[in-house]
């Protein structure tokens, strides 16, 4: 007979791969089951770990917001794993991303924010980017000359400068042809950066660049600047510029944030962790157990026809709040997670989901609600009873956390992930399956 | 015609996020401008398609395969495959269907017509005179893999045959061969019923039709609906009886369970009998392997096994069970590719138009086959029209699962494609 595995995360966001990696690494049978791409592939590919705090408040060094944030929100995710399981799981981060290759820093004094361009050249607070973004940094003095492609959507120089200067930078905008890229008529950042996998093409990229880069000028690109050669492109770009050269995110499909996908995923898949996308989580078996807790005993996908059983002995929820697919609402005011449907910390009155504002300072309290857990990760009932006995949730579908209006998501991702997988090891070592 | 009912698929639609996740893995998209990406021709294009539209807005929709690894990595559950299957109907129902399509589109007759004097229709088909014809003509491209028929007597003649040397017993399983089993490759219905009776089954091969996939594919909504009738027709008294049905052909066995149903919208009680009660083969032997019912006695297949996960599995969500359960044979060292399609997509890469797209996206597979080294002697995929774009590509034999698990069970000589006699 098969046999079966330890952990079964469910979602292959950041926080599930996270877990995945972490179990894994210790030496637990992991698969990994998502329903589609995780929300990674919309991601900047920073880790943002607290940009706001208190409504809309800009954070400078995020650790050290922590202790405040307990008073505030006592079930927030971080207070949940507690100030040094943040630390220590954002160390493990850059250490892991060194590892697979796509090494992260953060500013120059350690703890505090760097501030990067959007899309639209507004500064995005960030506690850890991927090279390529570093010298986005809005603190650095350089002047900035963002370079676009002509007839590259989702990508408009000319606008990113605009917004910049109005913040006081130094910056402007230009475009190059969009036949240094790509022979093709249109095609998305994705596709160019696998034209940018070419060292031949780079080489062409970085002679046109100089045309156009003036001398102590830094060169902001789009995000596609490579997808599986990232690291060499940039290297060429650097050295032929002799400047500083820096990614800016595009729209979705986001190349950062595939780049880190990828690369976890394929350093999973390398430890022998399967991971399997298109399969849909809609249900599950349980018994009852001494103690009044239901055990877990499968948990089922959807298919062409019939469920099929996915056993585990531990099992991770990972499947993220609404914007991940995690829940789902209707037009009567329910909102609920899809697959266990766990009792969610959060308005079940449609009038009460959002407040007036659209851009209120203090978010929509649909956006925060979400799965309640103990200090173990497991979910509880409102009353704090844990509802399973092999059941561990993570990541941004946890209650009381805003990831993008705090500017949190990744940190969330990790923090959570990895605390979970911690925890997931104890009970099941406690238990003897594994030694 | 086809129905004006958006059931199932339609509401899907509304759940595009517009990520372009799809766009960013679509392997058609990566490789030419005529098809500028899922999002656009399927969700996008859709909503000027939808009822009281005048016409569809544009045709690069006939660009899409149909691979469907749109549909798996889409994070919020949009069945953009089948929005462009539908929306390929709507163009068919406008402006006609090709003489070439309507060819692609009927297997069964095909096979039919082909199989009265196989070796006469296998002469008149593959020469280069005739493909070149056919190509200008009607547009089938002169160098795609059109396969031959089978000129030692179809799939059913051979069940015919050897009626009084088949297992009878009382644990029975009904077979579901499909076109390309029953007139091109008798050989992979005759491993597939060793290996159930292998297993204690006596195999039922009742009548059975096209599942109607070409034609689904090709926009013939119309034909695809009376194929599918009359699998209901001659397939659910079995299904009613408790028996289950097991499909060598993983494209079958997905129109069987759900294609057929979900863009015709025949969500009828027999519909759901049906699909309830059909298999893959290999979902099916991984659930006898999980009850512990699979037999284990496998001989050492020692070679490097490249092995293609059709997009079919994608589509049943299944996972990858015949590598699961190729990888319980000893020796054999299966290598499962992560290629996104081969390319031919039923019979996309047969037409001339898309027979150098569908070479380009299989280029990734073609490609693995070749890092997997030179002591690969053949490779393995569950779908007929895959393995032979796959010989086309790569220059290497290429064999259904079902025929490697028979060999490894002694039962199938794997370089004749002939069972052996116990």
């Amino acid at each position: 007979m098969r046999e079966i595995p330890d952990l079964l995360v469910i979602g292959a966001g950041l926080s599930g791969l996270m877990a995945a990696y972490e179990a894994a690494e210790a030496g637990l049978r992991v698969k990994v089951i998502a329903k589609g791409l995780g929300s990674m592939h919309w991601s900047a590919g920073t880790v943002d770990v607290l940009g706001y705090a208190a409504g809309d408040k800009a954070v400078s060094m995020p650790l050290q917001e922590l202790e405040g944030l307990q008073a505030v929100a006592p079930h927030h995710p971080y207070v949940v794993a507690g100030a040094e399981a943040v630390t220590e799981a954002l160390s493990r981060f850059v250490a892991l991303a060194k590892e697979l290759g796509l090494p992260y820093e953060g500013a120059e004094e350690p703890g505090r924010n760097l501030w990067l361009p959007s899309p639209v050249g507004a500064a995005r607070p960030v506690y850890l980017a991927p090279q390529g973004q570093r010298y986005g940094d809005l603190a650095l003095a350089e002047p900035i000359v963002v370079v676009g492609f002509e007839g590259l959507r989702d990508f408009y120089p000319w606008v990113i400068a605009e917004n910049l200067r109005k913040q006081g930078h130094r910056a402007r905008g230009t475009v190059l042809p969009f036949a240094l890229l790509s022979e093709r008529r249109d095609a998305n950042t994705v596709q160019l950066a696998q034209e940018l996998d070419e060292l031949k093409r780079v080489v062409t990229l970085a002679r046109a660049l100089k045309e156009v880069v003036e001398p102590g000028e830094r060169v902001g690109l789009p995000a596609l600047v490579g997808l599986d050669r990232h690291g060499r492109a940039m290297e060429v770009l650097q050295e032929e510029l002799g400047t500083r050269v820096f990614e800016i995110p595009t729209l979705p499909p986001s190349v950062p944030g595939m780049r880190l996908y990828r690369a976890l995923r394929s350093d999973l898949e390398g430890r022998g962790v399967e991971v399997e996308i298109g399969m849909e989580a809609v249900g599950y078996e349980a018994k009852e157990e001494n103690g009044g807790f239901r055990r877990l005993l499968w948990v089922e996908t959807a298919t062409s026809a019939r469920p099929l059983k996915h056993r585990a002995r531990a099992f991770l929820l990972a499947t993220g709040g609404l914007l991940g697919g995690g829940f789902d609402s209707n037009h009567e005011g329910r909102v609920w997670e899809r697959v266990f449907d766990l009792p969610l910390a959060m308005p079940q009155n449609r009038e009460d989901w959002f407040r007036p504002k659209f851009l209120d300072p203090a978010g929509h309290p649909v956006f925060q609600g979400g799965v309640s857990v103990d200090r173990e990760f497991r979910p509880v009932s409102p009353e704090g009873k844990r509802l399973f006995a092999n059941l561990w949730a993570a990541g941004n579908g946890l209650r009381d956390c805003d990831g993008i209006r705090e500017r949190s998501r990744e940190g969330i991702a990790i923090v959570t992930g990895i605390a979970a997988a911690r925890s997931i090891l104890v009970a099941l070592r406690r238990e003897k399956h594994v030694h | 015609m086809f129905t004006e009912s958006w059931q199932s698929v339609g509401p899907s639609l509304d759940e595009c996020i517009k990520c372009n996740i799809c766009t960013a893995y679509c392997p058609v998209a990566a490789v030419t401008d005529r098809f500028p990406g899922p999002k656009y021709a399927g969700p996008q294009a859709q909503r000027f398609r939808e009822n009281g539209q005048p016409h569809a807005p544009d045709r690069s929709v006939d660009y899409c395969s149909g691979c469907r690894v749109c549909n798996e990595v889409c994070p919020t559950g949009v069945k953009i495959a089948e929005l462009n299957a539908r929306a390929r109907a709507q163009m068919v129902a406008e402006q006609g269907i090709p003489l070439r399509n309507r060819l692609l589109g009927r297997n069964e007759l095909l096979g039919k017509l082909g199989s009265l004097a196989p070796r006469l229709a296998n002469l008149g088909l593959h020469n280069h005179v005739s493909r070149v014809m056919a190509e200008k003509v009607v547009g089938i491209a002169r160098e795609a893999p059109l396969p031959r028929f089978s000129e030692e007597g179809t799939f059913g003649s051979w069940m015919k045959r050897t009626a009084g040397e088949r297992l009878r017993s009382d644990r029975k399983v009904v077979y579901f061969h499909g076109c390309a089993t029953m007139y091109y490759e008798p050989f992979v219905g005759k491993a597939t019923v060793v290996v159930l009776e292998h297993l204690g089954y006596e195999v039922i091969v009742p009548p059975q039709n096209c599942c109607g996939l070409p034609l689904l594919s090709n926009g013939e909504f119309g034909a695809a609906r009376r194929y599918h009738e009359g699998n209901l027709h001659k397939l659910v008294p079995y299904a009613q009886q408790g028996y289950e049905i097991v499909g060598s052909s993983t494209s079958c066995t997905l129109t069987l369970k759900e294609e057929a149903p979900e863009l015709l919208d025949m969500f009828d009680e027999e519909s759901e009998e049906l699909k309830l009660a059909v298999w893959d083969v290999f979902e099916w032997l991984r659930e006898r392997y999980r009850q512990g019912e699979l037999p284990t006695d496998f001989k050492p297949l020692p070679m490097v096994l490249p092995y293609h996960p059709p997009c079919q599995y994608r589509a049943h969500r299944v996972g990858r069970p015949a590598a699961e359960l190729l990888a319980l044979i000893p020796g054999l060292d299966v290598r499962v590719s992560t290629a996104r399609c081969c390319g031919i997509a039923g019979t996309y890469g047969y037409k001339r138009e898309k027979y150098q797209i569908g070479m380009d996206v299989g280029a990734e597979l073609f490609e693995f086959v070749r890092e997997q080294g030179r002591e690969v002697r053949m490779t393995a995929c569950d779908s007929e029209t895959c393995r032979w774009q796959l010989e086309h590509g790569t220059g290497l034999p290429s064999r259904h699962p079902i025929e490697v698990l028979a060999a490894a069970y002694g039962l199938y000589d794997l370089e004749r494609r002939e069972p052996r006699g116990v």
